[in-house]
C-alpha cells in the first residue's frame, strides 16, 4: 500500500503512465471477469459498453468546431451519464442475448461491438466525430500523478466492491452457474436474476473505466476503441491474473502491460500479440487460476512451512 | 386423500418420436411410486416435464391443486418439488460441503450478500452425516465414488426442504450395503418427515420395500398400475421385460 501510495513520487513520469494505463486496464478485466469470469459467459464484445459509457459522456461535454451548437454538460454530470448510459444500452441488447450460451453468447456480443463501431461511424458522424473521433475533451485532473492517483483510487474502490460481492454467497452462486448452470436452477435458484446482478456489475465497472479512461486519454477514436486487439487484451489480462478471482485480473492487467511495454524493443508488431496469446493459453493449459493461482500457492508453501516450524 | 402431484395427459414428442403418449397419474400424499419401465421408455422424460427441465407438447403439471406446467425450475423447486439425476451432475470445482450449499443459498441478491443461507451450516452437516457423507466434506466429487455421487445428489435434493423428491435411478451403480443404506434413509425420511418419493429403478428388489405403489411406462404409454406385486405378476409387464 504504502509503496503503491507513493510510487509516482520515485519512478519517472513513463512508468507512472504506464501504470496508469495498467490501472484502466485492470478495471475493465474486473469487469469482464465480474460477468464473463464467474457465470461462464464469455463476453468478446466488452469494448460495446466501455464504447457506449465514453461516447456518451465525450459527446456531451466536447467543445469542438464542427458539430452544431448543442449543449456542452460538465463532467461531473456527462460522466454519471455515460456510466448510466452503459447500463441502460448493456440492459437492453445484452440481457435477450445472455438467453443463448457458450460460443453463441461470444459471438453475439463480438457482433454489438462491430453494430456500435458501424453506428458511430454511419449516423450523425457530426455529433460523434466518424472515424477519426473526438479529440481535445476536458480532463477530470491534469497531470500523470494525479491521474495515477484517479486511476488506482477507482481501481481500488471498484475492487475493494467487487470482492465484498464476490466473496459473499453471490459468487459462490454465480461460480455453480459456471459450472452446471440447469444443476443451479434444479437446486431452486433463478439464474437469470444472478447473471442479471452480475451483468449490471459489470456494466457499471465498464462503464466507470470507460468515461474515466476516455477522459485520461482527453480523446476518442473509435478505430482504437473497436479494434479487435481491444477485447483480447482484456480477456487475456483476466486469464493471465485467473478468471474468477477478481484480484487476478488486477495482476494480469499489470503483468500484461508492463511485460508488453518492456518487451517492446524486443518484439514487434504482430508478433507480440503471438507471444501474449500463447502465454494466456499455456496457463489456461497448466495453471487456469493464472498469477492468482501462483500467489495462492507461494502463500500456501509458506504457511505450511511455518506450521512445520511450529511443530517441531 | 388429497392429491399431492397431478400430471395430466402429458404429451411430449421428439421429432417423430413419441416420448410420451397422454400419460396421467397422481401422487397421493404419504405415498411412495416406483416408476419403472424398459431404456427409453420415457421415464426421465416424464421427470424432466413435472421438474419444468422440458415442457410439454401437451397436458398439464399440478402441485397441490396449483397449475405449475408453466413455471420455471427454480420456482418448481421452491414449492416443494426436488428430483436427483440419473447421471449425477456435482458442481466439479466445489467440495461435497459446497456443492450441497449451493441448493441452500438464499433465493435474493439481498439474501445471499448477507449470507443468509435458507438453511445453515450446521443444518447442513446433520444432513451430511445423516446421508452418510461426513467423511466426505471437504473432498472434490472427482474423489468420490458412484455410491458417494448419489448421496451427494440426494443431499442436494432434501436440502430445499422439498415435500416431493423424484429420484432418478438412485440406486443404479450401488453395492448391495449401499442400496440397503439408502432404503433404510428413504424410509425414515417418509415416516418421520412425512416426503413423498417417485422413484425409478431398474433394480425391482431395491424398489420392493419401498414403494406403496408401482407404474410400468412402456413406449410412452402407462401400461400397469398396481401394488408391487400385483405389477410384477401383470402378463403385459412380463412380456415387456421378458420379451
Amino acid at each position: 500500500m504504502v509503496v503503491m501510495f507513493t510510487l509516482p513520487y520515485f519512478v519517472p513520469i513513463g512508468v507512472t503512465r504506464l501504470l496508469v494505463m495498467g490501472a484502466y486496464l485492470a478495471i475493465f478485466a474486473m469487469s469482464w471477469d465480474m460477468m464473463s469470469g464467474y457465470t461462464g459467459y464469455i463476453s468478446f464484445g466488452h469494448p460495446f459498453l466501455i464504447g457506449v459509457a465514453s461516447y456518451v459522456t465525450a459527446i456531451l461535454c466536447y467543445r469542438g468546431a464542427f458539430q452544431p451548437p448543442h449543449i456542452i454538460l460538465p463532467l461531473y454530470i456527462t460522466i454519471p451519464l455515460g456510466i448510466a448510459a452503459a447500463v441502460g444500452a448493456g440492459m437492453l441488447f445484452f440481457l435477450p442475448s445472455m438467453r443463448v450460451r457458450g460460443p453463441y453468447f461470444s459471438l453475439i456480443s463480438l457482433a454489438y461491438m462491430e453494430i456500435l463501431y458501424r453506428l458511430i461511424i454511419v449516423v450523425r458522424s457530426d455529433y460523434t466525430g466518424g472515424d477519426r473521433g473526438l479529440p481535445n475533451l476536458p480532463s477530470v485532473v491534469t497531470g500523470a500523478i494525479p491521474n495515477y492517483y484517479l486511476a488506482f483510487g477507482l481501481m481500488f474502490i471498484i475492487g475493494m466492491g467487487l470482492w465484498f460481492v464476490t466473496r459473499s454467497d453471490v459468487g459462490i452462486g454465480l461460480g455453480a452457474i459456471r459450472m452446471d448452470e440447469d444443476m443451479v436452477e434444479a437446486s431452486g435458484i433463478d439464474t437469470y436474476k444472478f447473471k442479471l446482478f452480475a451483468f449490471l456489475l459489470s456494466a457499471i465497472v465498464a462503464g466507470i473505466g470507460g468515461a474515466f479512461y476516455t477522459h485520461y486519454l482527453a480523446s476518442l477514436g473509435p478505430r482504437r476503441l473497436f479494434s479487435t486487439t481491444f477485447p483480447f487484451d482484456i480477456i487475456i489480462a483476466s486469464v493471465i491474473g485467473g478468471m474468477g478471482t477478481i484480484t487476478g485480473p488486477i495482476y494480469g492487467a499489470f503483468f500484461l502491460t508492463i511485460v508488453l511495454e518492456y518487451l517492446r524493443p524486443y518484439l514487434f508488431g504482430q508478433w507480440r500479440l503471438f507471444a501474449y496469446t500463447l502465454l494466456a493459453l499455456l496457463v489456461l493449459i497448466y495453471k487456469p487460476k493464472g498469477l492468482y493461482g501462483i500467489a495462492q500457492d507461494i502463500r500456501n508453501y509458506f504457511s505450511r512451512i511455518r506450521r512445520r516450524k511450529v511443530s517441531e | 386423500m388429497t392429491k399431492l402431484l397431478e400430471v395430466q395427459n402429458i404429451t411430449k414428442k421428439f421429432g417423430g418420436l413419441t416420448a410420451l403418449n397422454r400419460v396421467s397419474f397422481h401422487l397421493e400424499e404419504g405415498e411412495v411410486l416406483g416408476l419403472i419401465g424398459p431404456n427409453g421408455s420415457g421415464k426421465t422424460t416424464l421427470f424432466n416435464i413435472i421438474m419444468g427441465d422440458l415442457f410439454p407438447d401437451y397436458g398439464k403439471v399440478f402441485f397441490k391443486g396449483d397449475d405449475i406446467s408453466k413455471l420455471p425450475p427454480h420456482q418448481r423447486v421452491r414449492k416443494g418439488i426436488a428430483r436427483t439425476y440419473q447421471v449425477p451432475r456435482p458442481f466439479k470445482e466445489m467440495t461435497v460441503f459446497e456443492g450441497v450449499r449451493v441448493a441452500a443459498l438464499s433465493p435474493s441478491i439481498i439474501g445471499c450478500l448477507n449470507r443468509e443461507a435458507m438453511v445453515h451450516g450446521p443444518e447442513i452437516r446433520k444432513l451430511l452425516e445423516e446421508i452418510g457423507l461426513v467423511e466426505r466434506l471437504s473432498m472434490y466429487p472427482d474423489e468420490l465414488t458412484m455410491g458417494d455421487l448419489r448421496r451427494v445428489e440426494l443431499a442436494r435434493a432434501l436440502v430445499t426442504k422439498p415435500r416431493i423428491v423424484l429420484l432418478d435411478e438412485i440406486f443404479a451403480g450401488l453395492t448391495v450395503a449401499e442400496i440397503e443404506e439408502i432404503d433404510k434413509l428413504l424410509k425414515r425420511k417418509v415416516k418421520e418427515e412425512g416426503l413423498d418419493f417417485v422413484i425409478i429403478s431398474h433394480d425391482l428388489k431395491a424398489l420392493s420395500p419401498l414403494v406403496s405403489r408401482v407404474m410400468v411406462i412402456n413406449f410412452g404409454q402407462l401400461i400397469a398400475e398396481g401394488s408391487f406385486d400385483q405389477v410384477i405378476n401383470d402378463e403385459k409387464v412380463k412380456e415387456v421385460y421378458l420379451g
